[in-house]
């Protein structure tokens, strides 16, 4: 259930300043104070975080942090997949089961938006994402991303190191995985209705993944908030691994020591498992993962072996023959 | 001598639109592809009309859509015969060829499809269609359909001969069968679309049966009623048993969507549906136009 709990300084909806007077104000003051100041209110103008379509135009406080830092040391070997594509071909069951949901993903409601973390952890917390932000060390990096389906991205990513969360929840010493569990909430996620998925959508990693350097929680991507149908307020970037294992619309994260079922291992555990690392030397049952489609280009390249970030976490995985740890 | 015309070469009415409704999809998927762009507003106008859809990704979403009409053209054909006895409608066999061989186009036009996806890596096509038993199938499928279309001609019927012909024609129900498997096995999770579909087919199977039981006599409308529940709930039963087979979600809770309207109805109810509505056309056909078509031609006989 979600529950709206209003802050202090949260005033009604009622209360706020009606779309049309506040871009009247903005028309007007830009005309007055002239080409000078025009950038300045330009940018007040993306902290209002309209994200068009018809919809509520929802506050979004933390718009005016990005772009943030980009971290040099995650390079690319390919060009950024274009923004219009990256953002408009999308994974995203709760909202249908097309690649098209752009549309129906503007109504999920995404401030306020509090992250829960509980479990084996020393203190339990229930966080607003915007002050979670202020508490995290906010950067951008260059990913690329592999979709189970064969079809790949690069993207700049926008958000901060999961190891970073994971230090602000101090995990008890029995805890051994995350759980991550997105929102539920069929009323405005029309998939959620179609009563067979077992929602929420979850996924898992396990601390030591968690904890890898790689693993990073994204909050915007191209240098802004990101949309909703790419999983904001709050997702996961998970480079080495296929995609389906990098959560939207994370709620909750709970600390735990069974390892967590995702919601695709729960309904077609044959095809996809619990590690789902990118590797192009097992198969997906029905395709072959030797190569990926640039989303965007449609080019073809050789898919590797962790999706090329080897370096970085093939010491996880003890034995690189193991079909377990590539499905 | 063109799908269009009638057999003694005058512009058929019947014949015309059912053409141009067979290349109404095939148009409407290809001017959706070549605008499709990832932003509406590039496109201007027409891509915002034409296309709903941005898509990074058009030939894997043509592709999807032809392999779909297909199915459906194949199941159309199947439904022809049907539709000609209960509609008392005997006209209509002039149009089951071009149905036919619409399904075959679309089936091929899929395949070119998959090789487009693929980057024209032939040999990579070919050794994912040995490897991967879905795609076996539905080549199995393209290599049957194509038999069929080839000797669709008047000249190939005459030269097999009638019963050589018919007999040849009877496998387009195993190969709509195969069509339907990997229909079923290419699906990520949802197989409503397959199980529709494939009770459709049901039906127009048992449908044959009971009228080779019934000494080729037309049925009676309980015989009507009959096939459409024991079409529906094997749809049923079928959905239930795929995914308790299948998955690792189990068939009981899909199942249970069957009885609950939350996700709408579900494919079984929609096949006892159709069942019903040939129920209905025969008894439409049997008080109303068929006695007014049968009198008509008895007139113009005169």
């Amino acid at each position: 259930m979600w529950i709206r709990k209003r802050r202090g300084w949260e005033i009604s909806e009622s209360a706020a300043t009606p779309e049309h007077v506040f871009r009247g104000r903005r028309r007007f003051l830009r005309g007055a104070a002239g080409l000078a100041l025009a950038p300045a209110l330009l940018a007040c103008e993306k902290e209002a975080g309209a994200q068009g379509d018809g919809e509520l135009a929802e506050v979004d406080p933390s718009a005016g942090l990005y772009p943030f830092e980009r971290n040099a040391r995650y390079e690319l070997d390919r060009e950024l997949t274009p923004e219009a594509d990256a953002t408009s071909y999308n994974n995203y069951y709760e909202f249908g089961t097309s690649k098209n949901i752009v549309k129906a993903a503007q109504k999920l409601p995404i401030r306020p938006w509090a992250l829960t973390i509980e479990g084996m952890v020393e203190q339990p917390l229930t966080i607003d994402i915007d002050d979670l932000m202020k508490r995290m060390p906010l950067e951008e990096r260059l990913y690329r991303h592999r979709c189970v389906e064969a079809w790949a991205m690069a993207v700049p990513w926008s958000g901060f190191p999961l190891a970073a969360l994971v230090e602000l929840a101090k995990p008890a010493s029995d805890a051994k995985f995350l759980r991550f569990e997105s929102f539920l909430m069929p009323e405005v996620a029309d998939g959620q209705s179609e009563p067979w998925y077992p929602w929420p959508y979850v996924e898992g990693l396990t601390l030591a993944e968690a904890t890898n350097e790689l693993a990073f929680m994204v909050t915007g991507m191209y240098g802004k908030p990101a949309p909703k149908q790419n999983g904001a307020p709050l997702r996961l970037a998970l480079p080495w691994k296929y995609g389906f294992k990098s959560s939207k619309g994370i709620q909750r994260i709970v600390f735990t020591a069974e390892q967590p079922v995702g919601l695709w291992q729960a309904i077609q555990g044959s095809e996809y498992g619990f590690y789902a690392n990118v590797n192009p030397a097992f198969a997906h049952p029905r395709w072959s993962q030797e190569s990926e489609r640039l989303l965007g280009s449609g080019d073809r390249v050789p898919t590797q072996i962790y999706n090329g970030y080897g370096e970085f976490v093939a010491q996880l995985y003890p034995d690189q023959n193991d079909r377990r740890y590539f499905y | 001598m063109y799908p269009w015309l009638d057999r003694s070469g005058r512009v058929s009415g019947l014949k015309l639109s059912v053409f141009l409704a067979l290349l109404l999809p095939g148009a409407w998927i290809a001017v959706a592809w070549a605008f499709a762009t990832p932003d509406p507003a590039a496109g201007g106008l027409i891509a915002g009309a034409v296309t709903s859809a941005t898509d990074a990704m058009p030939v894997t979403k043509a592709l999807h859509e032809i392999g779909l009409w297909t199915v459906r053209f194949l199941i159309l054909t199947l439904a022809i015969t049907p539709l000609r006895r209960l509609a008392a409608w005997p006209a209509l066999v002039q149009i089951r060829r071009m149905v036919g061989v619409a399904a075959f186009a679309y089936a091929a036009a899929h395949f070119f499809l998959y090789v487009v996806q693929q980057n024209y890596r032939f040999g990579f096509v070919a050794s994912e269609i040995v490897l991967r038993f879905y795609l076996a199938l539905g080549f199995v499928t393209l290599l049957g359909l194509s038999v069929l279309a080839l000797t669709s001609t008047d000249r190939a019927m005459r030269r097999l001969g009638g019963k050589t012909w018919q007999r040849l024609h009877y496998l387009v129900y195993p190969f709509t069968a195969l069509g339907l498997w990997h229909f079923f096995l290419q699906s990520k999770i949802d197989v409503s679309e397959p199980v529709l579909m494939s009770g459709l087919f049901i039906w127009l199977m048992l449908y044959r049966l009971a009228y080779r039981w019934n000494g080729e006599k037309s049925l009676a409308l309980w015989h009507l009623l009959t096939l459409a529940c024991a079409s529906g709930a094997l749809a049923m039963a079928g959905e239930w048993a795929w995914y308790e087979a299948m998955t690792t979600l189990g068939g009981s809770r899909v199942f249970a969507a069957n009885f609950s309207l939350a996700a709408g109805l579900r494919p079984a109810w929609w096949v006892l549906i159709a069942g019903l509505a040939m129920a209905l056309l025969k008894l439409i056909a049997d008080h109303g136009w068929g006695r007014n078509r049968a009198a008509a031609r008895t007139r113009a006989a005169a």
